[in-house]
């Protein structure tokens, strides 16, 4: 039982940076209609950071989700208004590509500047954890999840509270009637990838002292982002929240019991099963 | 479409004597993946191009067809030229039963069910080692020479019979493309590119007809895959199932241009040229051309190379008439 409750915990924990990973994809989609394919190449970007201002610099990889995101957010607001603009009006299947592009671009660009060596960030509490009762939670994750709900709440706030967050949602629901409400549209799809980097540069920087950061780590993040957002629903951010939750817990209890080898299986088994029986997701309108 | 044909016979035969003049083995390397390419991207180009279904998991079907050999050949001693169609077999059998499930996916979900029955297959490659030997992978070291009626054909000694046998797969590939392009079938795709709820209204069976492109298509690439890990002689999941292996496939055909016969073949000649000429600088990011093609590409010339020229064609007759 005790073994049950704690990778149940332990999914929970590391379902919050799916979760991250998820809004920022459903976000964008929400938005634009785009779906982002270099989304966890956003991650691995947010990981290299978070790599050299530990090594370099020496600060600690938590309190650099105060540099990154808002270096990401410039990222993600340059490449959307040089790239994902002008296609916005394309075929789906092209904005997928160019977005494939952009993920192949960051991996490799990386490669070339990081070499493919795996690094690994090791802080003085890496391998800490916290004792409670007869199960053990990791320090690092705690402080993980911990940092993803401020964060997330932050932007239910940010949508829910200001004008701006309202014009965000307005123009997901309608993107001709938010422009006929003076919404800039436009601004809105620069503003949008910008957050989804953001969230995805936060996610980077969250697990990088739990994860081996390479250049390719950015592709597994993508996949678990697309199964996270079709799971709540394409658009819907609280969906995208659960969804995250479900997929950490999916993950971590299949890895328990059936081998690490296996959780993967376990998760796009779930991805293939949801898209066919359920494929609005479980909180998202059907837009098939 | 009589001149194309003459060209392309003309073509092939000026291709098949090109081992008897150029012996280096480096340039008869690059012929070969040239052919490799081509033959790939035609195959992904049935589903992708004729049916408008975009498949990023081709890479399932390549895998199946080489891992069907392979271990036929390491564990049976089973002739790659046997052992091939029966991973070809295989690939086709499992494309259909997945066709069937996924089919009824559109767009960009139809693109995520795709990536992630490749990741399904790779990690089951991965985890099933009694079988496929985890992630060490198989070795093709020698292969059994190819003997016909008593008479030895090749020894696989040297590049020349790989090049004859993958200049054989590439004219395979396009000749299956130029059929189906032109039947009724080929049509039905067409109409199912273009408006598949029209199609669907006109009596068009959709899944019926995208199983019979992915079906066709499952087995070409198979096919191709198949050939291509034995020319590299060694194959494990990653290499074969990763994502990289079905961006290829797609980006051979965009890049060329989508749906038509001779776009592949345009669009492997430049991956192929311009990843050879900068494989030095990049080493292992050799995928960085593929990234930055593909963005250039879908903004400047969505409609691929032939798309592209075709076009200009159209103009420049316009402004003469």
């Amino acid at each position: 039982m005790a073994v049950l409750i704690q990778s149940i915990l332990s999914g929970v924990l590391i379902g919050g940076v799916y979760a991250l990973t998820g809004i920022g994809l459903t976000l964008i989609f929400g938005v634009m209609r785009v779906i982002n394919f270099a989304q966890g190449e956003l991650v691995m970007v947010g990981m290299y950071g978070t790599f050299f201002l530990f090594s370099l610099l020496g600060v600690d990889p938590f309190l650099s989700v105060v540099v990154t995101m808002p270096a990401m957010f410039l990222l993600g607001a340059v490449l959307q208004r040089s790239l994902i603009n002008r296609v916005l009006d394309a075929l789906p299947q092209n904005q997928i590509l160019l977005t494939i592009g952009m993920g192949l671009v960051l991996s490799n660009v990386a490669m070339l500047a990081f070499t493919s060596d795996y690094r690994i960030l090791s802080t003085s509490y890496s391998s800490s954890s916290v004792p409670l009762g007869p199960i053990r939670l990791s320090t690092p994750l705690i402080y993980c999840f911990l940092i993803t709900v401020v964060i997330t709440a932050a932007l239910y706030w940010f949508l829910v509270k200001t004008d701006v967050g309202h014009a965000v949602r307005a123009t997901a629901q309608d993107r001709d009637a938010a422009q006929l409400m003076g919404v800039n549209v436009r601004n809105m799809g620069v503003l949008a990838f910008g957050l989804g980097s953001a969230l995805a540069g936060a996610a980077g920087a969250l697990v990088a002292p739990t994860y081996y950061i390479y250049p390719q780590v950015g592709g597994a993040f993508t996949l678990k982002a697309f199964v996270v957002v079709v799971l709540g629903g394409m658009g819907s951010i609280i969906g995208a929240t659960l969804g995250g939750v479900l997929i950490g817990v999916a993950e971590s209890v299949s890895g328990t019991y059936f081998g690490s080898g296996w959780k993967d299986v376990c998760v796009y088994v779930i991805f293939l099963l949801v898209l066919l029986l359920k494929p609005a997701g479980l909180l998202g309108k059907s837009r098939m | 479409m009589k001149r194309t044909f003459v060209i392309s016979v003309v073509a092939a035969a000026l291709l098949a004597l090109v081992p008897l003049f150029i012996q280096s083995p480096y340039a008869l390397h690059i012929f070969i993946l040239f052919f490799i390419v081509v033959a790939l991207g035609e195959s992904w180009n049935i589903l992708g191009g004729f049916a408008g279904q975009y498949s990023v998991g081709h890479s399932a079907w390549y895998g199946i067809g080489a891992y069907g050999a392979f271990i036929l050949l390491q564990q049976k001693n089973v002739a790659p030229w046997f052992g091939v169609w029966v991973g070809v077999a295989v690939a086709v059998i499992v494309a259909l039963a997945v066709g069937w499930i996924t089919f009824r996916l559109r767009g960009p979900y139809f693109v995520l069910a795709s990536i992630a029955v490749a990741e399904i297959i790779r990690l089951l490659a991965l985890n099933w080692k009694d079988l496929t030997n985890g992630a060490e992978g198989i070795l093709a070291s020698d292969l059994p020479p190819l003997k016909l009626g008593g008479t030895m054909i090749t020894d696989w000694n040297s590049k020349t019979p790989y090049f004859y046998m993958g200049l054989l797969m590439a004219v395979f590939c396009i000749a299956v493309n130029y059929v189906v392009k032109g039947s009724k079938l080929g049509y039905y795709l067409q109409a199912i590119r273009e408006d598949q709820d029209a199609a669907h209204s006109l009596g068009i069976p959709l899944t019926l007809y995208k199983n019979a492109a992915l079906g066709i298509s499952a087995a070409c690439t198979a096919l191709a895959g198949s050939f291509a890990a034995f020319y590299v002689g060694f194959i494990e999941p990653q290499g074969v199932f990763g994502i990289d292996v079905s961006i290829q496939m797609v980006l051979t055909c965009i890049i060329g241009g989508i749906g038509t016969v001779s776009g592949p073949i345009f669009g492997a000649l430049v991956l192929v040229v311009l990843t050879e000429m900068l494989r030095a600088s990049l080493a292992q990011a050799h995928l960085l051309v593929y990234g930055v093609l593909v963005v250039v590409v879908i903004l400047v010339m969505p409609e691929g190379i032939v798309g592209f020229a075709s076009q200009r064609l159209r103009r420049r007759k316009a402004a003469a008439a």
